[in-house]
């Protein structure tokens, strides 16, 4: 799969195939879910939590989603190092994630989010228990039983382990595609060489 | 709540048009991006569009309309985890629980065949699973007085049918002769090709049937009045929720089934209840109207309602069985399979149509004298009632052929291993028509189990 240059690949859609269904986020919940069950609206315990967003616009409808930057800002500035370069993605550990959200403002695309973390459809709750005043007060029996949901940091990561992103492989209308940069490249430069060659014979002979 | 069988709730339609482009009969109209309506007086309300919907309650969204309201209005039970899109059906499990909470109510479930290949997957199990004996352990466990079966009726339906359509060959009658058993074809028949009526069998569907029969021959054996009897149906269908509810179908005495709810609504009220369906043991269906051949299981399946009538048909007519019951000519996918049976010097022409968009050509040729059918089963829906509009939703696109295809050898693989695969060999079956019916197509059995689709489209 790698080349020389190990560039990191990623997702593109193309807005005039896109019909703005949102089964990608559907596919890429369904990837994520950790479940291997068939994926019938009946099994779906936790609330859909896609890693890519469609985005509508006046020039169309698009999914939004992580370019897998080379010099991926989000990982330069994580504090505690919960993102790293994994076999061609730039992958969130959302296990070492503290939601400090510096990734957050780091990110040019707006691909990293903040999401609720539910297991079993019911939500997990942060270590830190809630403010409370009897509490506070010292009216309480010392043990806060109140706790806000844990929120972690997540984005695209291309279907780790996976033969091609689910994004990709359940587009309705094909108009996802992961782009491989060296590929690209070398289909864009043979589509020049064909064309500067015909232009080129016509003109010496 | 909303009364309306099939909708598309506006805020959670993204005006994507995938339900505009698979609806059979071009009733969903709207401009890309923005929320699509249904034409309700075009719907033949197959529900593919609930199938197919993926605009969905994202929790990253907000919406003026609450999850719990939405639940509410969709007529269903807050305990429901799973995401709700834009295309729904009307829900009606909250009858279902009041029914069976009611100290007087004799309480009545009938399942369509689809439903033992389906409704495992809602519990984690691989697509097309077979599981007759925790559903019906399942019904039993929810506190149903009789569990019963829509694939008894099934068989009851080839013996009318199938009668029918010998007396239309023998005595010149109009062919050829159209299955009757999917309200959606029946209603599109109705509503636009009313002038073509009399080429559908008289026969009610299997569900109908089935009603009928719990309130008078169900009712007689457990000394019951019927008036006391909640007779429900667990259905692969949304159609059959208007079935149920159509105005002629009382040939009981009553509304012949009290209430329609869909494989999916069934599995949540399983989840309500907190019963572990993988984990039941295997129960019967109750006798005698729980006892089912492997055709009548069949019926589930684009084709095998053909297959269950050819059968028994090829053997009443020419007296000699067929050499082998697994009739793989008319088994396929094919939008319109068409099939020539030469048995015992008998011939007969055959057409299976499955997904309605393919029954328009089928018509033509018939009105422009152009087809020699003798009979043609037709299905709205694309492999049939395994892909129904009440089915389990397949949520990845796909994986949608993956679980039709996984559900209908599920029914093929039941029917090979009961013991009785012939309608007309089902000895609960010879009972009703000795005790109760009489012959097919006799007196009781007309009245009971035949309807008038001509003085029925008069009437809407």
């Amino acid at each position: 799969m790698n080349t020389p240059y190990h560039l990191n690949r990623f997702v593109i859609a193309d807005p005039g195939k896109c019909i703005g269904c949102r089964v990608c986020e559907i596919a890429c919940s369904a990837a994520h879910s950790g479940e291997t069950t068939p994926p019938t609206a009946g099994n779906v315990k936790n609330p859909v939590q896609s890693r890519l967003y469609l985005v509508r616009t006046a020039q169309g409808s698009v999914p939004v989603q992580c370019r897998h930057c080379e010099d991926a800002p989000c990982a330069a500035a994580c504090p505690v190092f919960a993102i790293t370069q994994r076999d061609g993605v730039i992958y969130v550990d959302e296990d070492l994630c503290i939601g400090c959200k510096t990734c957050v403002l780091a990110c040019p695309f707006g691909a990293m989010k903040l999401v609720p973390v539910f297991e079993n459809g019911q939500p997990v709750e942060q270590n830190l228990p809630l403010y409370s005043e009897t509490e506070q007060a010292g009216e309480g029996n010392g043990d806060s039983d109140e706790y806000k949901q844990l929120y972690v940091a997540s984005k695209c990561d291309l279907c780790l382990g996976l033969e091609e992103p689910a994004c990709v492989a359940n587009c309705p209308k094909h108009a996802l595609q992961v782009i491989s940069p060296e590929n690209h490249l070398a289909n864009r430069m043979h589509e020049a060489a064909v064309s500067l060659a015909s232009v080129v014979r016509r003109y010496t002979s | 709540m909303t009364s309306a069988i099939i909708s598309i709730d506006k805020e959670l339609c993204t005006g994507c048009g995938q339900c505009r482009e698979i609806c059979p009969v071009d009733a969903i109209s709207g401009t890309p991006d923005t929320p699509h309506e249904i034409d309700e007086a075009v719907c033949i309300l197959c529900g593919q569009c609930v199938q197919i919907c993926s605009g969905y309650d994202s929790p990253h969204d907000t919406f003026t309309t609450s999850r719990a309201e939405r639940l509410e209005r969709r007529g269903m039970l807050q305990t429901v985890q799973e995401p709700l899109f834009a295309a729904h059906y009307r829900g009606d499990i909250h009858r279902v629980i009041e029914a069976l909470q009611k100290p007087d109510t004799f309480t009545i479930v009938q399942c369509a065949p689809a439903i033992r290949v389906a409704i495992g997957e809602e519990f984690g199990m691989s697509y097309g699973t077979l599981t007759p004996g925790k559903l019906s352990s399942a019904l039993h466990a929810l506190g149903f007085d009789r569990v019963y079966d829509t694939n008894f009726a099934a068989d009851v339906t080839i013996m009318e049918e199938g009668s029918e359509l010998i007396k239309r060959i023998k005595e010149n009658g109009t062919l050829p002769m159209f299955t009757s058993c999917c309200p959606g074809w029946v209603k599109y028949m109705e509503d636009q090709h009313s002038d073509m009526l009399e080429h559908l069998s008289s026969c009610k569907s299997p569900q109908q049937m089935a009603g009928t029969l719990f309130k008078t021959y169900g009712a007689k054996i457990d000394k019951l009045d019927p008036s006391k009897i909640f007779s429900l149906a667990v259905m692969p269908c949304t159609c059959k929720k208007f079935e149920a509810e159509r105005p002629e179908m009382n040939a009981s005495g009553y509304q012949d089934v009290d209430l329609v709810i869909t494989t999916r609504e069934l599995a949540q009220l399983i989840k309500h209840f907190g019963i572990d369906f993988p984990a039941l043991g295997d129960e019967d269906f109750d006798n005698p109207l729980g006892c089912y051949s492997g055709a009548g299981n069949i019926f589930g399946t684009t084709g095998g309602v053909m297959e269950a009538a050819l059968r028994s048909a090829c053997e009443i007519l020419t007296g000699t069985p067929l050499p082998h019951l697994e009739l793989e000519y008319v088994r396929g996918n094919e939008g319109v399979r068409k099939a020539t049976i030469n048995h015992e010097g008998v011939e007969l022409n055959v057409a299976i149509v499955a997904g309605l968009q393919y029954v328009d050509g089928v018509l033509e040729q018939i009105r422009n004298g152009e087809a020699d059918f003798h009979f043609i089963e037709v299905m709205c829906c694309p492999m049939g009632c395994v892909s129904g509009g009440g089915q389990p939703k397949v949520l990845l696109p796909v994986q949608r052929l993956e679980a039709h295809t996984g559900r209908k050898a599920g029914l093929y693989s039941h029917d090979e291993s009961l013991a009785i695969r012939k309608s007309h060999e089902n000895p609960q079956i010879k009972k009703l028509y000795k005790d109760f019916l009489g012959e097919p197509l006799g007196h009781e059995a007309h009245h009971l189990l035949h309807t008038d689709h001509s003085q029925n489209r008069r009437a809407l």
